[in-house]
């Protein structure tokens, strides 16, 4: 297998064995440590099997200083993709080609043909002009970075956005557009003068100078317009020569006539294939003629500039400084050969001499002129930090419905391999995971799986956050996890005494348990102190009340106080006695209810009927003969009298009450 | 290419045994031979000591978070035969549960999928592996599965809760059958996988391949698919990815990852199932994807070095 690529922990000590390793949510651990000192380090075939240490060792097990070696390092490294952290640089770009992407997604499939193409050409740009606004803010802090580190990263995130935007608009170019040869051409021709900017100095230089003739750098300015095809401004600059040197003008009026008359594909092509090779082939065979009749002998610039358009490769080769780069060698090549024979042939070796080998951004462009698109984006993952960019390169290509041969083994397709890739790296970040939802909703085989996985990792610091998380999850019926986040809320909650907040995650989070237990600490909040916290909440159950008896009996009991303060005597009685009769108050708790019975047995009015005395009667007496004797005999004074208070209230109550429906019944 | 975002110095007197990230990766737990258990905030590139835990009378091999569902909980296991379940409480960490059911070092812990409950499997050079589950109001519940492997387990791993049969959504209250699995490894070259089957553990399947001590087994998170994935590695320093295609749990079948040139301790799943990280005693961490054609491929090694950052240089290596 190929050299794989070594990453350094620095710092860490050499004198330590080995690496130990764990993996967090967005980032591994890595510390050093002595692997073999648990479970038994010696394999069966040494003495004293099976233990690692002898007994007594307790203390002493690899302690600094017992012989084994210098002390080991105590320090845990948390390591990170770079591109995670390179995620605050990249902010905008991941932002604004997000609301592309989806927009992509989105469009219209149905649009067929010319103006499908001629959208996708335009997501293209779009995607392309983000890139370039990236640069221009990445540039920006560039300059005004006084820190020389701060200043060195940022001046390579703009050459690396610069090399991604060459590459992407090439793709374009060939892929996504894909004219046929002609306007292919001129695309080509206008990628290059984009992109090979070193020149434009020494252009603007001589341009500007006083007598551009008789700059020194003249005809180079010359042969970099004929180079990329700018014969308009070639001929103009060349007119200027003319009008300085009345000896030559005859031939500065060929040469500037071959120039004119050089059959160029324009964009609203009219010609047919056949009339444009006639044409090329009439013109190709005159500037032949010129060249051998030695009109252009006595200069040799000219000679060179004629031989150039006649497509002699080693007249073009010769200006190898003023074109820079092979794929500028490459499409001036196209440019000046035959029309309909466009042999591709990159003929690197011939620019670059054999010396140097190719860097990975000239494998890309190589991959791209052959047409090999899955190489293309192979070559763009090995090379690029980051996943951006073949995510969304491969996206697009793929509503071009350029890649549809490839099936990956697990199922799933390059496309949405990538997009995974990048969608998962978002979720390392507070705010740019929910950019990855949306990536991940357009993952048809795994997005879904993913998301669920990636989402419950994200810290539910705030309660807002936790919020959006959910209404994520119930957008998409995520169940379980919304289960799981209330849960978690709920907890958090109750860690914090914040009661009624825990309550209303539990009742969410449909946790029948777990609203039990809230439900207790309310009630026994209210045994200490007599008072109800969360009113608003607990009055407001509704039918969540249900969740969990201890939860309706919380509500109903709450029910009877309010009922109370609202002088709602029989109706609060009524609820009272219900509560015990059927069972929905804990046995606990019957002492307590009882006890708030009593100011309602010593109401001027008599509120309690007989029967429902009897019932509470019943009640008393169920609850102390539940009591076994032990419990009676620990039973401490106030509890005694309270009892007997109740039992003489009671009495008192049906006394009362048998004379009044006595005497109702009576009259 | 990766950078150190955060190099938290424990200030542990002796070797660190393991680190974990909490769930959210807010917080990092170490232990350490000098007996101790701490417990760190990291968030923003910080470190801040929680918590000094004590408590354990020998090196504390691993520590494991409980899912955030049922507070802020720790387990650790230790040579001194003991497995504490810490607990945040009040902000204040304390040791809410002490087992002390075995007869020599806890050598793994590992918690089971938070849709268990809260669950949690220990394995010792004891030859058994206990089950710890909380029953409520401070009660653990012990169920132990006695020669699990004979000379000793070294390590044990869940697999991802997968409700068998019905995706429609369970009415509240109401569990859904779960088929509760994980897997060991031991002494005795074996990987075993173990099934509940009406409360009771039973071995499931045997797997042989290894020829020496396993050392770590993996149980790979679930993606959706029908399909199983467990990592063991080994003494005999080979690793491998068993798959089992069929939810009845019945063939596993191994592919060897690589056979390295040393002992392979620790072998662990990144979130999303797709990266398999690999510690070996050749000083490096390997890690490992698997390819279009079904075939493994090492895809970087995290290695020690001294100086700056700096991707292709190698580290420097020891002499055995």
């Amino acid at each position: 297998p190929a050299a794989v690529p070594s990453q350094v922990v620095p710092g860490a000590d050499p004198s330590a064995r080995q690496l130990c390793f764990a993996w967090g949510p967005a980032e591994v651990l890595v510390c050093e440590t002595l692997f073999g000192r648990r479970g038994g380090s010696l394999s069966p075939g040494e003495p004293g099997l099976g233990r690692a240490l002898v007994p007594g060792a307790l203390t002493g097990c690899g302690v600094a200083g017992s012989g084994e070696g210098a002390p080991s390092s105590s320090r845990v490294f948390v390591v990170r993709k770079d591109q995670d952290i390179y995620i605050q640089t990249l902010r905008k770009l991941f932002n604004e080609s997000h609301g592309i992407f989806i927009g992509l997604q989105r469009s219209e499939e149905e649009l067929a043909g010319k103006s499908r193409k001629a959208q996708l050409v335009q997501v293209s740009k779009n995607y392309r002009s983000v890139m370039r606004a990236c640069m221009e803010d990445m540039h920006q802090a560039a300059i005004s970075a006084r820190d020389p580190a701060l200043h060195s990263q940022y001046s390579t995130q703009v050459s690396i956005l610069s090399a991604m935007e060459l590459i992407w608009n090439l793709c374009e170019i060939l892929f996504v557009e894909a004219a046929t040869a002609g306007p292919l051409l001129l695309r080509l021709l206008d990628w290059v003068r984009l992109h090979v900017c070193d020149v434009d100095n020494m252009v603007r230089e001589v341009l500007s100078s006083e007598n551009p003739p008789k700059h020194e750098l003249f005809w180079n300015v010359v042969d970099v317009f004929v180079l990329q095809g700018r014969l308009d401004e070639a001929r103009h600059l060349l007119s200027r020569e003319a009008s300085a040197d009345p000896t030559s003008v005859n031939m500065y009026r060929v040469l500037d006539d071959l120039m004119k008359k050089m059959p160029v594909p324009t964009l609203g092509n009219t010609q047919t294939l056949t009339e444009m090779e006639l044409k090329w082939q009439h013109w190709h065979e005159e500037c032949q003629r010129y060249l051998q009749n030695g009109t252009f002998a006595s200069n040799s610039h000219m000679e060179s500039i004629c031989k150039i358009l006649l497509g002699d490769e080693d007249a073009i080769l010769e200006k190898k400084e003023l074109m820079t780069t092979w794929y500028h060698f490459l499409v001036t090549r196209l440019l000046y050969s035959h029309p309909t024979v466009k042999p591709m042939e990159l003929r690197m070796d011939l620019f670059l001499g054999g010396e140097s080998s190719p860097e990975p951004l000239d494998t890309i462009l190589m991959a791209a002129f052959e047409f090999e698109m899955h190489q293309v984006i192979k070559e763009c993952s090995i090379a690029l930090s980051n996943w951006w960019f073949v995510a969304h390169l491969t996206d697009l290509l793929d509503h071009c419905k350029l890649l549809q041969s490839h099936n990956l083994y697990f199922g799933s397709n390059m496309r949405e391999f990538l997009l995974l890739e990048y969608a998962s790296g978002l979720f390392s970040h507070h705010s740019l995971w929910q950019l990855g939802v949306d990536y991940f909703d357009h993952c048809p085989q795994y997005g879904r799986v993913y998301l669920e996985l990636h989402i419950e990792r994200i810290p539910l610091n705030t309660e807002q956050k936790a919020l959006k998380v959910l209404r994520i999850c119930e957008q998409r019926q995520m169940h379980e996890q919304v289960r799981s986040i209330c849960k978690i809320m709920a907890m958090k909650a109750l860690r914090n005494n914040r009661l009624g907040s825990a309550l209303s995650w539990s009742i969410r989070a449909k946790d029948a348990a777990f609203a039990t237990l809230i439900s207790d600490r309310f009630l026994k909040d209210y045994c200490e102190r007599g008072c109800f916290s969360d009113l608003d909440l607990i009055d407001n159950l509704g039918p969540s009340m249900l969740l969990s008896d201890r939860l309706t009996f919380l509500g109903k009991y709450r029910e009877f106080h309010r009922l109370y303060g609202e002088k709602r005597f029989s109706e609060a009685a009524k609820l009272l006695l219900m509560l015990m009769t059927a069972h929905i108050a804990p046995c606990s708790f019957w002492m307590t209810l009882l006890t708030d019975a009593l100011p309602l047995l010593e109401q001027k009015e008599v509120v309690f009927s007989a029967e429902q005395t009897y019932e509470l009667m019943r009640c008393l007496e169920d609850l102390t003969a539940g009591k076994s004797e032990k419990q009676k005999f620990q039973d401490d004074e106030v509890e005694t009298t309270k009892v007997e208070m109740l039992r003489l209230a009671l009495a008192r109550n049906l006394a009362r009450v048998i004379v009044k429906e006595g005497t109702l019944e009576g009259s | 290419q990766v950078s150190v975002i955060n190099t938290v110095d424990t200030s542990h007197e002796d070797m660190i045994h393991d680190a974990q990230m909490d769930y959210y990766g807010t917080r990092l737990a170490t232990c350490s031979s000098d007996r101790s258990v701490k417990i760190f905030d990291v968030r923003n590139g910080g470190q801040i000591l929680i918590a000094d835990l004590r408590g354990h009378e020998g090196p504390v091999w691993q520590v494991a978070w409980a899912h955030p569902m049922y507070g802020n909980i720790l387990a650790s296991c230790s040579y001194d035969r003991k497995v504490i379940i810490w607990k945040e409480e009040n902000g204040t960490w304390e040791k809410t549960y002490e087992y002390t059911g075995h007869d020599s070092s806890v050598n793994s812990v590992c918690w089971a999928p938070h849709d268990y409950g809260l669950i949690l499997a220990c394995g010792s050079s004891d030859g058994a592996i206990s089950l710890l589950g909380y029953t409520g109001e401070g009660q653990w519940e012990v169920k132990k599965i006695s020669n699990a492997h004979t000379i000793g387990c070294n390590a044990v791993s869940w697999a991802p809760a997968v409700v068998p049969g019905s995706l429609i959504e369970q009415p509240s209250g109401q569990k859904p059958n779960y088929i509760k699995r994980f897997a060991s490894g031991g002494c005795d070259n074996l990987v075993k996988i173990w099934k509940e089957e009406d409360g009771q553990w039973k071995e499931e399947q045997k797997l042989e391949a290894h020829s020496d001590w396993v050392r770590d087994v993996a149980w790979a998170p679930s993606i959706g698919l029908p399909t199983s994935t467990i990592a063991s590695c080994s003494q005999d320093g080979r690793v491998f990815i068993w798959t089992c295609d069929d939810a009845s749990g019945s063939s596993w079948s191994p592919k060897l990852l690589h056979k390295f040139n040393d002992v392979v301790w620790h072998v662990s799943w990144s979130i999303t199932a797709n990266i398999l990280a690999v510690s070996g005693g050749d000083n490096k961490v390997t890690l490992w994807k698997e390819s279009v054609d079904g075939l493994w491929a090492c895809i970087s090694d995290v290695n020690k070095g001294q100086g700056g950052v700096s991707a292709g240089t190698e580290g420097q290596q020891n002499e055995q």
